[in-house]
């Protein structure tokens, strides 16, 4: 289970919120830009330090004290792929296995090249292929590790439907699959609504509402998130 | 003529009077000198240069790149400060930092009176040499450096990490191999101010005598005959190495 406490000061806002996700299940945030989402996603993953607060997952103690990136059980999924551009994609998605990779962990590779269609540009330079290409190579290094905790934040920005849609079934797929416990942050309600059927609303910085999409729907707390989820 | 051809001509031009001094190896100044007095002498210099400029290029690399890592990662104020530092360290005229490395750690300097005391002399030795040439060429390897790290955004160090690489693989895997080439260039820098240091070398290390020294020293005892071959070997040893790192720097591809 992961338990948050989290406080961030920032100079326009300051989130202070409590979560609690089941283990294996996924939570949607959803609010406006600039809400504070992505600081709760950050503070989790440990790029940034929450100013008070706690938390765990599982077993482990995320913070306080800050427990070093590379001990946390975590896959952290951005906008930006942050691919390394000195190694071709096969290298990056391979880059958090051991160097002797498994028998097991090649079959898990060979998976992900097909489910993401990876084929044609597993030998290519990363810095060569398309932004569509990258992310779904991200996608691939965070998930080869097979972390039991995934963290996506606005994952399918700017991409083509076709491709979010391939992208979200894949996803869902593989935490039904391996059965890790996922937050995924987006401003798109449909988006969300696919990967999570529960969403924690955020507003500066709060938590103001929490449950399944349809009470959400059928009363939002306040003005704002119904605009929010209001049709185009 | 097309302005761009124009410009193309002028650029032309001002490399040739760049590299127009190089002509002065071909000057006529007689039979080049070669002979017992000036060879032994020219040799050893060489040997002096190279192994303890190897030394000295060795601390600067295992001390410079953890600080400009540091540094480069650092807060942006923390950074200026550091920044502001180093910058001060290269400021210093050379012969003013020679003076001062002199005061500092001869008798009447507090590191100087402690290293005595440890039965160690920093002056007209190894030791000095090497330590000369560190506070030469440290700051513009680790300013280098600091720009080389800088290059690489910070997340993809960070999701390094998140995919189970401790610091030490971080920097072997990701950060090392993105500024490899702006270290490269940095380091040559480095090696090209330590290696033709003058005026901090001749006031603590006159003795062992390196390259530009020993270049000195001929100039004044035997003429420009006996200046020359070791103005060829110096040209050949110090340039290639900042040469080719500047050229690879120019093509690489991710910057």
């Amino acid at each position: 289970m992961l338990d948050a406490h989290i406080l961030k000061r920032r100079r326009d806002l300051t989130v202070d919120i409590r979560l609690t996700i089941e283990n294996g299940h996924s939570l949607g945030l959803f609010g406006a830009s600039g809400a504070g989402k992505s600081t709760i996603l950050s503070c989790i993953a440990g790029i940034e330090q929450p100013d008070e607060g706690s938390i765990r997952f599982g077993e482990i103690q995320l913070f306080p004290p800050p427990l070093p990136l590379h001990l946390r059980p975590v896959g952290y999924l951005t906008q930006e792929p942050h691919l390394f551009p000195h190694l071709t994609v096969a290298g990056n998605i391979a880059f958090g296995l051991e160097r002797q990779p498994t028998e097991k962990d090649n079959g898990w590779l060979a998976d992900l090249r097909t489910s993401l269609q990876l084929n044609d540009v597993w030998g290519a330079p990363a810095a060569r292929i398309s932004g569509g290409q990258a992310r779904r190579v991200a996608l691939a290094r965070m998930l080869a590790r097979r972390p039991p905790l995934v963290l996506l934040d606005e994952p399918f920005a700017g991409l083509d439907r076709q491709l979010v849609r391939e992208m979200i079934e894949g996803l869902l797929a593989w935490k039904n699959a391996l059965g890790f416990t996922m937050i995924v942050v987006d401003h798109q309600a449909h988006v969300l609504e696919r990967l999570s059927p529960h969403v924690a609303v955020i507003e500066r910085g709060q938590l103001i509402q929490q449950g399944d999409w349809e009470q959400v729907r059928a009363a939002p707390a306040t003005d704002s998130l119904r605009k929010l989820l209001a049709p185009l | 003529m097309t302005p761009r051809w124009i410009s193309r001509c002028c650029v032309v031009l001002f490399a040739c009077v760049l590299l127009y001094p190089l002509t002065g190896l071909f000057a006529r100044v007689g039979p080049w000198r070669w002979d017992e007095a000036v060879a032994n002498p020219t040799l050893s210099s060489i040997r002096v240069s190279l192994l303890w400029t190897g030394a000295a290029m060795l601390i600067v690399l295992l001390v410079g790149t953890p600080v400009a890592l540091y540094v480069a990662r650092a807060a942006p104020g923390e950074r200026l400060w550091w920044q502001s530092i180093l910058i001060l360290s290269i400021l210093l005229p050379p012969l003013a930092l020679g003076i001062l490395l002199s005061m500092a750690f001869g008798p009447a300097g507090w590191a100087g009176r402690w290293l005595d005391h440890a039965g160690v002399r920093l002056s007209n030795n190894a030791p000095a040499f090497v330590m000369t040439q560190v506070y030469v060429s440290i700051g513009y390897y680790v300013l280098g450096a600091i720009a080389a790290f800088r290059s690489i955004s910070p997340m993809l160090e960070k999701q390094a990490a998140l995919l189970g690489q401790p610091p030490w693989r971080v920097f072997w895997r990701v950060s090392f191999p993105l500024a490899r080439l702006g270290l490269a260039v940095a380091f040559s820098v480095a090696w090209v101010r330590a290696l033709g240091e003058f005026g901090a070398v001749v006031v603590t290390a006159y003795h062992p005598s390196g390259m530009p020294v020993q270049l000195w020293v001929n100039l004044q005892s035997f003429g420009l005959p006996a200046v020359m071959p070791l103005l060829l070997v110096f040209l050949v040893t110090a340039l290639p190495l900042p040469w080719v790192a500047h050229l690879l720097a120019q093509r690489r591809p991710h910057a």
